[in-house]
């Protein structure tokens, strides 16, 4: 099974813009019930990812006032150069990186290095569970 | 981040550059146009300040102000006259012109003549001035209002990039602290300049106490050489200070607008405290002290 056959495809993940702040960022995870949002330019180049993870981290460090995090450009706080998965890779590789890393969403790259999906674990679970069926 | 240039004159003014490692550069005249011949004055007396002193300065003066107390205050020698007034310094002097606009509608006029143009500081958020602002296709001076924090300006900032304005100074002239009182945190200059854009010092308008005397505003103008000292070491850009040959007598802002018998020696230290500053930059480098660790 390649990771092109189980992403999230582009419009059923968050996608934001690099100069979407922080609140906005939050609001567009929340949309999609998904804990990471994914910032790109205008030619959907990757530029960094944003996770509940880093929310926590920052909560716990950063200092200055909720007003003044909310306005922060989210790509500030972006993970710049995340993991991701190419479309062609197989599912079980990259099921056992994310594994290995903790991670439960995947950027999808194309040969172009383009944002064109997300891999997400429930589905996953869902089709590896039917392929074993 | 981008750190961005602004340029200040057009047509037969020479250009002034403002922005990051570049010189200081002084905003200032009276606050409100009083006559041809005062502002005439006033522009020949800073003038030759800023030559001896060796700093270039854009003259401010404004047309209309809006925003006075009291309905029976000066308010100010009207559109027409004001901007004839502006365009005619621009031309005997060679001096870029700034001065604000407090309706939408003024936008164009003040645009057309002016080199520079100032969005009032109670007027900051509102979308219908920036848009007109920015429709002028002139640099911004985007004044922070008193009742908002700096890392908000960023969103008015956006408003104006949105209208496709992407020259723009961002200035502190204080912020409320509580009623009739108002105090500058120096920590704003560093936060608005996160926006890529210059920033600038209003110190006399940071010493204003807000219609602290019932119908008119107060204010406490042995502060302005300590604040001006403190924001220039802190990185500012440009230095406006508005000035005056007789105070007592000005028709706006009696209180606030510094003597003019005191600027050569405020901005002889202004001038010297950012080439310090530079010297120190280019010694140490950029602060680079990390937020958490």
């Amino acid at each position: 099974m390649l990771v092109k056959e189980v992403m999230l495809p582009f419009g059923k993940f968050p996608v934001i813009g690099r100069t979407v702040i922080l609140k906005e960022a939050l609001e567009e995870m929340n949309k999609h019930s998904l804990g990471i949002v994914c910032v790109v330019d205008e030619e959907q180049t990757l530029l960094g990812i944003f996770t509940d993870g880093d929310i926590r981290r920052q909560l716990l460090s950063i200092q200055k006032p909720f007003s003044a995090f909310f306005i922060d450009d989210a790509l500030d706080h972006s993970t710049k150069t995340p993991l991701t998965a190419q479309i062609s890779d197989k599912v079980h590789d990259v099921i056992k990186t994310m594994g290995e890393r903790k991670i439960w969403d995947l950027p999808v790259l194309n040969e172009s290095r383009k944002l064109v999906g997300l891999l997400h674990l429930h589905p996953v679970v869902e089709a590896l569970f039917n392929e074993k069926l | 981040m981008e750190k961005k240039i602004v340029s200040v004159g057009y047509g037969d003014v020479k250009p002034i550059k403002i922005g990051d490692r570049l010189p200081l550069v002084y905003v200032g005249g009276p606050c409100a146009i009083e006559s041809k011949d005062h502002a005439f004055k006033m522009a020949e007396m800073i003038g030759d300040i800023c030559r001896r002193v060796g700093i270039e300065y854009i003259y401010k003066s404004c047309y209309d102000k809006d925003c006075r107390s009291s309905p029976t205050s000066f308010h100010g020698c009207g559109i027409d006259d004001g901007l004839q007034i502006l365009s005619d310094i621009r031309k005997e002097f060679g001096v870029p012109v700034v001065s604000d606009f407090s309706d939408p509608a003024w936008a164009a006029a003040t645009g057309e003549v002016c080199d520079l143009v100032q969005v009032p500081a109670y007027l900051c958020r509102q979308t219908s001035i920036l848009k007109a602002a920015a429709k002028t296709g002139k640099p911004i001076l985007l004044k922070k209002g008193q009742f908002m924090s700096p890392w908000n300006m960023k969103n008015s900032v956006r408003k104006l990039e949105a209208a496709d304005c992407h020259q723009i100074i961002l200035a502190d002239r204080g912020t409320f602290f509580g009623y009739n009182m108002l105090v500058n945190d120096m920590t704003c200059f560093p936060i608005m300049a996160y926006t890529g854009y210059p920033v600038c010092f209003d110190a006399s308008h940071s010493i204003q106490l807000p219609t602290s005397m019932g119908n008119i505003s107060g204010g406490q103008r042995e502060f302005i050489p300590h604040l001006v000292r403190s924001a220039v070491a802190n990185g500012i850009n440009v230095l406006f200070m508005e000035t005056h040959d007789n105070p007592l007598k000005a028709l706006s802002d009696a209180n606030t607008v510094l003597d003019i018998k005191y600027l050569e020696n405020i901005l002889s230290q202004a001038k010297r405290v950012h080439e310090v500053r530079l010297e120190l930059l280019e010694k140490y480098g950029e602060d680079n002290v990390h937020p958490q660790k």
